[in-house]
């Protein structure tokens, strides 16, 4: 299945593996290249020398089109704009927050630049700088989310701009795949069903949470922070909403609560104090699988799934 | 001048009374979270036929109006 964004970024299927902080490494975003769609690098909250690490040990692994993840909230941000554009990735995607005041660097690098936006106001503004397309994330996703759902916003997103539209959040199998391209975008982003691949280097335990989970398996907490998170219900979720509640907890001390907990989560597999962030779709996440085999199955079932729907028309 | 013209399209936006809203206002006390900026500036660079770099700085009804007085100017 080739779309428009195959032929944009060189890759063979229209499908990114997301960024997602101390998750996305060189191992996984190597393998989803190698398998012929984007892999992309978190930067996260890391500084600029573990981010340049993760990009030669991405290249040293595969000749196709990778992307790094730049996190705008980061206290790193400035000088990882900066090691992208020195390091001519081919392209950048960003997120939690507004990436326009880089974009004329990254585009003069000849770097593909991809925001995830979670309105049309953020599209048609990135957009006007400049951005090769758009990523519009839903707020079913994992991790820090937007306000709108993916079943309402890619469609809207596409008639805000004139771009390639990237569709992510409760994408998990082949019929999310096959809904996305129906709402108008040209390529999905996935996370949480690349938790799961064999060469994601997460602990265990995730890995083990997220075959597990349900349809209800998780939550959102931080809304009163002004960024919430989707993860997994646990005892840190759940102590962290109680927290939330209490009227004499300051913001501060909410965020130094949160502080560290998906770390603790992805390298310790800390089920007391750690953070797994995960999307609604986990309960759809059933199997441990190399990400190419991910790849082919995702896009074999959504083929499926139009030559089925195509005899429904007269 | 500027300062009526901004007051009336974020009352519009809002659906606020004008006269409630001054050059003191915070954006945050008149209900934009930062996505309802991101349309405010919008709206004004249409209005006023300018560019406007958004940026943290911005954040009560004064400090948009003396930008886009420098960029009007």
């Amino acid at each position: 299945m080739k779309t428009i964004l195959c032929e944009l970024l060189g890759i063979e299927y229209p499908i990114f593996q997301g960024g997602m902080a101390w998750v996305s490494d060189y191992s996984l975003a190597a393998a989803v290249s190698e398998a012929g769609g984007l892999g992309i690098i978190s930067a996260g909250s890391a500084p600029a020398d573990y981010v340049r690490e993760q990009i030669r040990q991405t290249r040293a692994r595969t000749n196709k089109p990778f992307g790094v993840n730049i996190m705008m909230m980061s206290p790193f941000v400035e000088e990882i704009a900066a090691l992208v554009a020195e390091e001519k990735v081919p392209v950048v995607t960003t997120g939690a927050g507004l990436p326009t005041k880089y974009m004329k660097a990254w585009l003069a690098a000849g770097i593909k630049v991809i925001p995830v936006v979670p309105s049309t106001g953020v599209a048609k503004l990135v957009q006007r700088a400049g951005a090769t397309a758009v990523i519009a994330e839903g707020g079913e996703s994992g991790g820090h989310i937007g306000e709108l759902n993916t079943m309402a916003l890619v469609p809207q997103v596409c008639d805000a701009v004139q771009l390639p539209v990237i569709a992510a959040g409760g994408i998990g199998d082949g019929r999310g795949v096959a809904a996305a391209f129906m709402l108008g975008a040209c390529g999905v982003q996935l996370g949480t069903r690349f938790l799961v691949a064999k060469e994601c280097t997460i602990h265990e335990i995730y890995k083990k949470k997220i075959l597990a989970a349900g349809d209800i398996a998780t939550m959102t907490t931080g809304r009163r922070l002004g960024h919430p998170v989707r993860a997994l219900k646990s005892p840190f979720t759940h102590q962290f909403l109680k927290n939330e509640m209490q009227s004499d907890m300051s913001l501060e001390e909410l965020e130094a609560f949160g502080a560290g907990a998906l770390r603790r989560a992805v390298k310790e597999g800390d089920e007391k104090n750690g953070c797994f962030m995960a999307g609604q779709i986990s309960g759809l996440v059933n199997k441990e699988q190399p990400a190419k085999e991910i790849i082919e199955e995702l896009f074999a079932e959504a083929a499926a799934r139009f030559k089925e729907a195509a005899t429904w028309v007269k | 001048m500027t300062l009526e013209k901004v007051t009336n399209l974020i009352a519009e936006k809002k659906e606020l009374n004008p006269a409630e809203i001054t050059a003191a206002s915070t954006l945050e006390s008149l209900g934009f979270d930062s996505l309802d900026t991101v349309e405010l500036i919008m709206a004004f660079e249409e209005e006023f036929g300018i560019t406007i770099e958004a940026d943290e700085t911005l954040q009560t009804v004064g400090d948009l109006v003396s930008l886009i007085n420098s960029l009007t100017a």
